[in-house]
């Protein structure tokens, strides 16, 4: 599936409105600024993700899981690598904890960062389409790439495409690489272009 | 100052809003699920409760319900990552006083608590 360079705009917009008001929090909340690159987006069959992601994220990665329901439905993963976990832990709770097998503090600050961040993202496309998303609990998972692509596959026949957003959090000087992947429905898709068409019509966020 | 009970199953989000409860001076106690939630309600009879939604267990709006229905005048501000429209709709139907988003914001947090407190009792 191929976006047109509108819809592209449209929806790299739509992210970035909402990974900068979570950007603007978490600024809040730690005392130091956080700078948020221009978030990527694309849309690329699920077949094409493990290649896409293992360009740029090799061996073990940390991924926080939250499975939504309702007209727009599908799983959504925050997908950060060894170094991009363990860095955003230490940012966030001021100690040094070593690689990306975290401690249990370390996991509820990644669970719950994943949780925000995919809230945000989720919440303003449910927003945008005048439906309510469900959400479930956020899980934490640490493995390697292939086999956190052998779960997300098995199983789930009618998930077809992922939307995938790759960003840069920047915190004291530091660089936190992380993607964003929400793996959708070929129903679910279809429905969020056409809301972001309307959307680009009207682009007001209420 | 008032006596707050935090629900909510991250102990990251649990040290935030405690952190910026205790600033304004409320005292705060916690519970990490909705079940346990509903007991320290009634165990400890807090002036207000911050309640989180999506949490192992009951879910957040199902344990507003059920404090709300066993007891009409308690005061629950929802504190969640979930932006939506719809769920904000949703909740303050279902009796809360207020709405406030993750990551929490000291402003509106400690606005929302103190709006929910001053409120009568319904």
């Amino acid at each position: 599936m191929i976006l047109t360079q509108e819809q592209q705009d449209a929806l790299t917009e739509l992210i970035n409105i909402a990974f900068s008001k979570t950007a603007a929090s978490l600024s809040d909340l730690t005392g130091h600024r956080v700078l948020l690159d221009v978030p990527k987006v694309d849309i690329i069959p699920i077949e094409d993700m493990s290649r896409k992601l293992g360009a740029f994220i090799q061996g073990e990665v940390a991924t926080v899981h939250q499975i939504f329901t309702g007209t727009l439905a599908g799983d959504a993963m925050l997908v950060l690598n060894a170094d991009g976990a363990s860095m955003l832990v230490n940012l966030l709770t001021g100690q040094e904890r070593p690689g990306i097998r975290v401690d249990a503090t370390g996991r509820e600050v990644l669970t719950e960062i994943g949780n925000i961040l995919l809230n945000a993202c989720l919440g303003m496309f449910g927003n945008l389409l005048k439906v309510h998303v469900s959400f479930s609990v956020p899980r934490l998972f640490v493995e390697d790439l292939e086999a956190m692509m052998g779960t997300l596959v098995v199983g789930q026949e009618e998930l077809r495409y992922a939307l995938t957003v790759s960003t840069n959090f920047r915190l004291q000087g530091n660089a936190v690489e992380g993607y964003l992947v929400i793996v959708l429905g070929v129903v679910s898709l279809d429905q969020l272009i056409h809301a972001i068409e309307r959307w680009t019509e009207h682009p007001i966020i209420e | 100052m008032a006596k707050i009970l935090i629900v909510d199953d991250s102990m990251l989000s649990r040290r935030m809003m405690r952190a910026i409860l205790e600033s304004d001076g409320h005292e705060v106690c916690e519970a990490t699920d909705g079940m346990s939630g509903i007991e320290r309600y009634f165990l400890e009879k807090p002036d207000l409760v911050t309640l989180d939604l999506t949490m192992e267990g009951m879910h957040g709006i199902d344990v507003l319900t059920r404090i709300r229905q066993i007891d009409p005048k308690a005061r629950v501000v929802v504190a969640s990552a979930d932006i939506q429209d719809a769920t904000r709709a949703l909740v303050m139907e279902a009796g809360a006083r207020a709405f406030v988003n993750k990551p929490f914001n000291t402003r509106q947090v400690l606005e929302a608590v103190r709006n929910a407190l001053q409120g009568d009792p319904s």
